[in-house]
Formats: C-alpha cells, structure tokens, sequence
C-alpha cells in the first residue's frame, strides 16, 4: 500500500458521463500543479448512463483514482459520507461532479487549512444559475441556517468544502445534512472559514435539485440545532419549546378565570378557558417529558463521554 | 429460549447449492410432499440441495414425517424445533443460520405452488436477480380473500412505490446476501421483498401457477387487520425513516400544526374583527388541540433524532455494491 495522500477529493457523481472526464482532468491540473499527492474518490450514485465506464477508464489510467458503486441511488450525502469512510488523505474535499465548482479553487481552501482552520467553506458569491428556483430560496435558507445555528457561512449549499480529516470521520452525516457540517462541527468547537470560490455554469446535463426541498431543509434545521448545540443537554432545548406553551397558559389562566372588576377569580370558572389552559399545559408539560426521556438516551449511549474526543479536532 | 436441535453439536454448515428454509406451523404439515416435488426440480437441475425444517412451536404428525425423512436422506434434512412458536422471521434467520445454502428457497409447509415454477425462479437468480418474488396469478382461493390480498398489495405499492404484486405469498428465492443486510423480525417476514429492493437488491417477479391454499377463507379477526395495519406503518417507517426520524413525524406533524394554526388564526381574527368570544367557540378549542397535537408529534420526532444521533452513528444509509479503491491497481471486490 501506497503511503496515504495528502488530500482526498470526494465527488458524488449521479449521470455526469460527460463532466467525469474533464472533472479529474481538472482535479489533477490543480492538485499535481501546486504539488499535493492526492486522492480522487468518484461515488457512483447508481448511475444510469455510462458514468460508472467513464470513472473505471480513469481509473486504469490513474490508479489514484477510487470508485464507489452504489447498489441504488441514495443521494448526494450518503454518496459523501461512504467517500469520508473511504478516504486517507489529511484533509478530505468534497466537490460537485457537475463541473460548476472549479477544481482551481482547492490550493487555496489547502492554503486556509494548513493556517489552522478545521473546515474551509466555499462562497460562490457569483453564482451561476437561474434566480427565482436556485438563487432566492438558497439565500433564505442560507440566512436562516446562520441565523439559527450561530454560524456565519454565507452560502451553506456550496458543495465544495475542505475538512480535516479527523472531522469528518467524527461526525456523522445523513440524511441531508451535508450542508450542515460547518454548523454541526461548531458543537464540538471546530474553527470555519469561509472563501469565495469561482462558480460556473451548467455544461452537461440538468439540474438534480427541486424546490420541495425546502421543507426537508427546514425540518433538519431543527435536528441540527439540536445536535450541534444541545446534543449533552437536550433537556434545554425540550425546554425551549416548553416555554411559549407554558406562557400561553398562563395568559389563558390570567384572562379567563381572573375578575378584573372585582379583583377576584370568577364565580364560575368558564369551562372552556379551562379546556384552553389545559391544552396549553399538556406540550409544556409534555416536553419537558419528552426532554428527560432525551437526557435518559444520551447518558444511556454514553456519548455524553465523547465529546473529550471531538475536541482534540482542534488541535494542529 | 432454548431450541432444542436434534443435532445436538451441530457440525459447520456443508456449502450447497440450495437451501430450502421451511417453517412447520401445522402437525398436518405436508412434508412429504414438499421434499419430494421440490427435490426432484433440484435435482433435475443438477443441483446440491438441503432442507431445514424448522418447527415453530409444533411437533405432532409433522414432526415424525421429519424424522422419517431424515432417515432416509440424511444430512439433507436439517431439524430445529423451537419449544413455542416466534414466527416466521425466526425460522428463516435459524434456518439460514445452520444451513449452507448458497440459494434459499423459502416454502410455505403445503405444495402451494407448482414446482416447476420453483425451477424458473432459480433460473432467474442464475440470470442475475438478487431476489425472486412468487405472484400467484390466476389464484386458486376463494375470491373475499383474493380482493382482500389484492387490496392490501395495492395499497402496499401505492405508499411504498414498489411493484412487488404478491407479498402474502412466501414461496421465495434469493440468494444468501440478501439476508445480510436485511434483517427481518417479527412480522417483517411478508415485507421481505420490499425490503430487499429498498437496499437495493434486484428483486424480480415471477407470476406462478397457484395450486392451493391453506388459509383460513373468509374474512379474519379483527385484531389481524389491526396487526396488519401496524405492520403497514412499521414497515414504511422503517424503511425509509429510520435514519431520519423528523422527517417523518415532522411531516405529520407539521400538517396538524399548519391546519390547527390556521384554524386558530381564523378563530382570533374573527374575536378582533367582529368580537366573537373565543373561549366560548368549540372551533377554538378543536384548532388549539390540533395545533398542540403537531407540536407534540415533532416533539417525538426529535427524540428520535437524539435516538439516531446517539446509538446508530455508525448505521449506514447506503450500500456500496462494488469498490474498485486498492491503491495497485484494478483489484476487485464486492
């Protein structure tokens, strides 16, 4: 066995027969030319053109090139994290297999880790595509992951990202998450920067990528503040989704049963203020329940112990 | 639980051809006939073949039909005999834990099917499926129980998008991989096939000449339509939730609380638009429990994600079929 690569370049290929070849062109231009040994590891996600002949091709005329064959398409993130398993190198990049990240950029992001960042976010502060589907809801979103989870990244959705390696092997990744490793690796104290990358646009084939994923990417908003920040006390957050109800009832208690004349409860308590309070009360109550059944599992899968290990990441 | 095997140091599994895993749920179990039609098909096609009968509870008449077979054909008739019944799932797991089929063919414990069928089906594992599924087409049995079979695969393939036609139909083969990466437990036994083809396998359909049925005709208790509901649920979660649990009770739970908040947006609306006092309307309280119904069905979702996120880092969602990463050269492997 060889000794392992400087960098590992991960891509998810999913029906790119014609990008495949020019991307490890590309790849090998870069990373030969600022001189890091490499290598490219090419996930085929169950392809249904000749992108999987193409990749095997290379890889005769390159042995540093890697292929991962999918039993069944399973996406883009399960087609990164089997390339994370897979990886040797110290630092692992990820990269799109569409061309429109530019292979160019990946000295830099190189350069940014070895000043001591543990991830490198790429910007595509020009980006190439249509506005109304791809742009505005990628902004939103964007503005919002920030928001949310507390970390300045302008462009989440930006496939092309450096990692130390030791970070990725930590964390685990699914469903569609992978935009969301920066924030997740700031729960165990990982330092990210961000550069601007050159985006470029569509040559082969279409877009993969639809509008309903909003929804998707809303619901995991909340999984990744959860386990990025709260991940050893779930019980705070339970408790942040306790509290407006708990003040609900309140407010229904003071207005429905309360006097205001006579500075006194009513006679008669009406039975439906009742009801509404109760109804409020049951999620407050019910999450501070569902809180503690979360602290039981975290102290029963002993991962409360973990995090020692995910902070050394930090270290050079 | 302590099976009592009638080997009592079972030796290591003898490689074969086939196995044929069959679980004995009757003492009126028709072995006979089973090992006889099925053998001669192997046979006839040249293959090395074995039987693991495994009896789930039962002994009675069956159980020395078995001992006479064993008599006869010896090491190709394997025994286990669980002191109570678990189900089907255990009974392929056991049997294919102590068998070395290369193939299992599963049979149910009457000649159901034709045989001939059984050969056909192996030739197509031959061709390159992972899976075989039976779809008994025509059917013999009587028709409240074909429209009840029919509706219930219909609506399995609407929620799971798979074409399987028959999945109440066990007479399956597929070859030893299979089992895995696919576990099966409880009732999951008659999902099989859908769940081999969400990891991934090639599952393939083969319509086959029904010749009998066992089954009870007529309708069935209540509680087998409530299990089988809960079995419905369970599978479709499982498949394709396990790894991301708020997704699915997200969804759900989103729309109770975007239907409830509406309504309650409504409710509020009205009281400032036209003074209509809110704790006095049944629609307010039927909003406010629908809205407090979706946040608590996110809320187990998340405790999902904590479950997820802390017992199963390592579960993988993907299923590599072939690697081609030796740093040598074109070394191939599966």
């Amino acid at each position: 066995m060889r000794s392992a690569p400087q960098v590992s370049v991960v891509v998810p290929v999913f029906n790119e027969e014609d990008s495949v070849p020019i991307l490890y062109e590309e790849v090998r231009a870069a990373l030969d030319g600022a001189g890091h040994s490499f290598e490219l590891i090419l996930v085929d996600d169950h392809s249904t053109d000749t992108s999987l002949a193409k990749m095997l091709e290379l890889r005769r005329r390159d042995s540093r090139v890697k292929v991962l064959h999918f039993r069944r398409n399973y996406g883009q993130t399960a087609a990164m994290s089997a390339g994370f398993e897979r990886a040797r190198g110290r630092v692992v990049v990820t990269l799109d297999g569409d061309l429109q990240n530019d292979p160019a950029d990946i000295p830099r992001m190189l350069a940014k880790i070895d000043e001591g960042f543990d991830i490198v976010a790429g910007w595509r502060k020009a980006r190439k595509d249509g506005f109304v589907l791809r742009r505005a809801p990628s902004q939103v979103a964007n503005r919002l992951i920030a928001w949310v989870t507390d970390t300045p990244i302008h462009d989440t959705g930006c496939t092309l990202k450096a990692f130390r390696a030791q970070l990725v092997k930590n964390l685990p990744i699914y469903a569609e998450q992978h935009r969301f490793l920066p924030a997740m690796s700031r729960g165990s104290g990982a330092r990210v920067a961000e550069i601007v990358v050159n985006h470029r646009a569509r040559r082969f084939g279409y877009s993969k990528y639809g509008l309903e994923r909003a929804l998707r990417v809303l619901l995991d908003l909340f999984v990744i503040k959860l386990i990025s920040q709260f991940a050893h006390r779930p019980l705070h957050y339970f408790g942040l989704f306790s509290l407006p109800f708990a003040a609900l009832a309140l407010v229904v208690l003071v207005t429905g049963v309360v006097d205001y004349e006579k500075f006194d409860l009513i006679a008669d308590w009406p039975q439906y203020s009742v009801t509404a309070f109760l109804l409020f009360l049951l999620p407050a109550v019910h999450f501070v329940l569902l809180g503690l059944l979360a602290e039981l599992i975290v102290i029963a899968s002993g991962f409360h112990r973990r995090s020692v290990l995910d902070s050394l990441v930090n270290r050079r | 639980m302590s099976p009592s095997t009638s080997n009592r140091t079972p030796p290591a599994p003898r490689p074969r051809d086939i196995t044929v895993v069959l679980p004995v749920t009757s003492p009126h179990a028709e072995l006979d006939q089973v090992v006889a039609s099925l053998s001669e098909q192997f046979t006839r096609m040249g293959k090395d073949w074995e039987f693991a009968l495994v009896f789930d509870g039962v002994r009675g008449d069956a159980w020395r039909k078995a001992e006479e077979l064993r008599a006869r054909l010896g090491d190709r008739i394997l025994t286990i005999a669980f002191e109570k019944p678990f189900g089907e799932s255990v009974c392929l797991s056991a049997g294919a834990e102590i068998s070395g089929g290369r193939v299992i063919v599963t049979s149910p414990q009457y000649v159901q099917i034709d045989p001939v069928e059984v050969r056909r089906m192996l030739e197509q594992i031959e061709a390159g499926a992972d899976m075989v599924a039976p779809w008994r087409n025509p059917r013999v049995d009587p028709w409240l129980n074909r429209l009840q079979s029919a509706s219930f695969n219909w609506l399995m393939r609407k929620i799971n998008g798979g074409q399987i036609h028959d999945l109440n139909c066990y007479l399956r083969v597929f070859k030893r991989e299979v089992l895995a990466d696919v576990s099966v437990y409880g009732d999951m036994y008659r999902f099989l096939p859908l769940i081999a083809q969400r990891q991934g396998f090639r599952v393939v359909e083969a319509q086959v000449r029904h010749l009998k049925e066992w089954g009870k005709a007529g309708f069935f208790g209540v509680g087998v339509y409530i299990r089988r509901f809960l079995d419905v649920l369970g599978v479709v979660f499982l498949t394709r939730f396990t790894l991301k649990p708020l997704r699915f009770f997200g969804s759900v739970g989103l729309v109770l609380t975007v239907f409830g908040g509406g309504l309650l947006a409504g409710v509020i609306y009205q009281k400032f638009a036209f003074g209509e006092g809110l704790y006095n309307r049944p629609l307010f309280l039927l909003a406010l429990m629908l809205f407090v119904l979706g946040v608590q069905v996110i809320g187990f979702g998340l405790v999902g994600e904590i479950i997820i996120y802390t017992q199963a880092r390592n579960l993988r969602e993907y299923r590599i079929e072939r690697a081609w990463d030796d740093d040598a050269g074109d070394e191939e492997r599966s």
